[in-house]
């Protein structure tokens, strides 16, 4: 992992957070080595006096030993350091054990007093099994903070993706705001105090319905057709008989999983470089259907005789916001165009997997 | 007369409610607190027969004062909030109904309408008569350039709210209707139509589909794919025509 190499001060901080008892498990196997290889002696009563007292001097040093290793890791040392500071502590544990070894003997009868100069013999009993638990730890120890890091990574990531996929989503709502806010001073303006009073209470319901909590970034299209309907009956007000809006649903799709705010920006885009730049009544066309497995949506408007030409800035950022959002969420499992239609219209076609993939994009949070 | 009393802690929010209060008859506001507390007081003093209430207030909250009061001496409330969410918890309290700020004109009126209901059965006093059926719509008059053009109330899918007139959706066509939604909603026959929004009514054995919205709403999908919104005002006597409605 890149990020744990880049910081090794902080890459024994991170092994030092494996919980206490874990490395001890580990420590089993060696004592059951150590169990096997004193079972020969079982017999002897001298000498599995020393094998037994040699397990337990084991036993005993371990957590003081681990203690001792996340200490180490907790200072920031890296292998180079921790690795020659351990094989030395371990040597000096190894020569205590020793010496217990000798006093065993004395009170045995088998020694008739200390040996100093046998004291650096015959080690490997002692140091072996502590030099094999200190190596086991630091490798569950690293297996451990390897996880805790992908998690992380995996983590960070989905964040960075909701963070986007929020700002693409908050990039829609201000020009509609604006837009109904300068309406709803025009009908004050001209004393329409009660279209004015409806058409805040329609913007309330719209607002309390795109800036509630919505925990993921899909809900069911019942949800946004909803949200879709909301906002229409806002620019029902401000455009009158000029908008006319047919909507067809096929049956069962009600629950379908959708992005949230998918519609309202194209529909706005219809109404707004389409249908509002008209001199006579234009139709919105809002169609939803499942063919193959797969959730269409169609939107078509009636544009305004005179468009012919490069579409307007406005237009252009919505159309590449919703493809933005969808490129995000779905990756290649999606189709999305927007084209003016041989029949004058402007048409925007979007195909999403149906049903059971589309939860898993849902945000932990 | 019902008696009523407003309590907010902004003097815009409960002028606002004042305001539309005047153009309902049948109304007597007693008094107005901007606070928890004195509110409390006086509805224990001088109770009103319907409150509205503010849930988000300072120190003590609209639904606090509710349940300070005994349950006896609880008087019907409208609540106002601007969450949502305060809502929900509200109907714990038997709140009669909760308007959303900003507050929706119609909305407002259909809450003092169930208010003044309540009161009456409250007094025991008979509902209002059931109009007969002969007095229902059988067939729409409508204009269509010079000639007038008469469409069967059978025929009618849904009809929608166009600004001060009526769209009627019958057989795939629209027709404008130079009458009010609301109007119209009196005339048409319950035990065909229901009022299911304020800017909807749709015929009932037209339902296809009713899907529950996190809101308390719903959204309807009508024979045809049209999908129509259900405020939670209606969904109640939706369900029940739809109950009893022998296409369902």
């Amino acid at each position: 992992m890149t990020t744990t190499a880049a910081r090794p001060g902080q890459n024994g901080a991170i092994l030092a957070r494996l919980p206490f008892h874990t490395p001890l498990l580990a420590a089993i196997p060696i004592t059951l080595c150590m169990v096997v290889t004193a079972l020969p002696y079982a017999g002897n009563s001298t000498a599995g006096a020393f094998r037994i007292l040699y397990l337990c001097a084991f036993l005993a040093w371990l957590a003081p030993l681990t203690w001792f290793q996340r200490m180490l890791w907790r200072r920031g040392l890296g292998w180079k350091a921790t690795l020659p500071i351990l094989l030395l502590t371990t040597y000096l544990l190894s020569l205590i054990d020793s010496v217990l070894g000798q006093t065993l003997a004395i009170r045995l009868g088998t020694a008739p007093g200390y040996q100093w100069s046998a004291v650096f013999r015959g080690l490997d009993g002692c140091w072996l099994p502590m030099i094999g638990y200190c190596a086991s730890h630091a490798v569950v120890a690293s297996f451990a903070a390897l996880g805790r890091e992908q998690v992380r990574v995996a983590e960070a990531q989905a964040g960075a993706r909701d963070a986007e996929l929020h700002a693409l989503r908050y990039q829609l709502q201000p020009h509609f705001l604006f837009n109904t806010l300068n309406a709803i001073s025009s009908l004050v303006a001209d004393h329409r105090s009660q279209d004015a009073r409806r058409m805040i209470a329609q913007l309330g319901d719209f607002l309390r319905a795109t800036l509630d909590g919505v925990n993921g970034h899909e809900h069911a299209l019942a949800d946004e057709l909803a949200l879709t309907q909301g906002y229409l009956e806002i620019e029902k007000a401000r455009l009158g008989a000029r908008l006319a809006v047919r909507m067809k649903v096929d049956p069962g799709l009600l629950d379908a999983p959708v992005p949230f705010l998918i519609l309202q920006p194209l529909v706005e885009n219809a109404i707004r470089h389409g249908i509002a730049l008209r001199e006579t009544r234009g139709t919105l066309e809002l169609v939803i259907t499942r063919e193959a497995g797969r959730l269409h949506i169609g939107i078509a408007n009636d544009l305004a005789a005179n468009a012919i030409g490069a579409d307007p800035l406005g237009a252009r950022i919505g159309i590449a916001n919703v493809g933005a959002r969808l490129e995000r969420l779905y990756g290649d499992d999606h189709a999305f165009s927007a084209s003016r239609s041989a029949d004058g219209r402007f048409q925007v076609a979007i195909a999403l997997p149906l049903a059971a993939s589309a939860p898993q994009h849902r945000m932990a949070a | 007369m019902m008696r009523v009393a407003v309590i907010d802690d902004e003097p815009l929010a409960r002028s606002g409610v004042l305001a539309r209060l005047r153009a309902c008859p049948g109304i007597d506001v007693i008094a107005q607190y901007a606070d928890g507390g004195s509110a409390l007081r006086g509805l224990d003093a001088d109770p009103p027969d319907l409150v509205f209430l503010d849930i988000d207030m300072p120190i003590m909250r609209g639904i606090d004062v509710l349940a300070a009061l005994a349950p006896n001496r609880r008087p019907l409330a409208i609540l106002l909030t601007a969450h949502e969410q305060f809502a929900v918890r509200a109907f714990a309290l038997n709140a009669l109904d909760y308007l959303l700020k900003p507050i929706d004109d119609e909305r407002f009126a259909e809450a003092v309408a169930r208010a003044q209901t309540a009161h009456r059965v409250k007094q025991g006093a008979p509902g209002a008569p059931h109009p007969s059926p002969e007095l229902f719509l059988r067939t729409f008059m409508v204009r269509l350039g010079s000639r007038t053009v008469l469409v069967d109330a059978g025929d009618v899918a849904w009809i929608e709210a166009d600004g001060d007139y009526t769209t009627l959706h019958a057989g795939g066509k629209q027709y404008l209707v130079r009458e009010s939604l609301q109007r119209l909603a009196r005339r048409l026959d319950p035990a065909s139509f229901v009022r299911v929004h304020r800017s909807a009514i749709v015929r009932i054995d037209q339902v296809a589909e009713l899907r529950a919205l996190p809101n308390r709403d719903a959204l309807l999908c009508l024979r045809d794919g049209t999908p129509v919104r259900a405020s939670r005002t209606y969904i109640e006597t939706l369900s029940a025509a739809l109950g009893h409605s022998p296409a369902a």
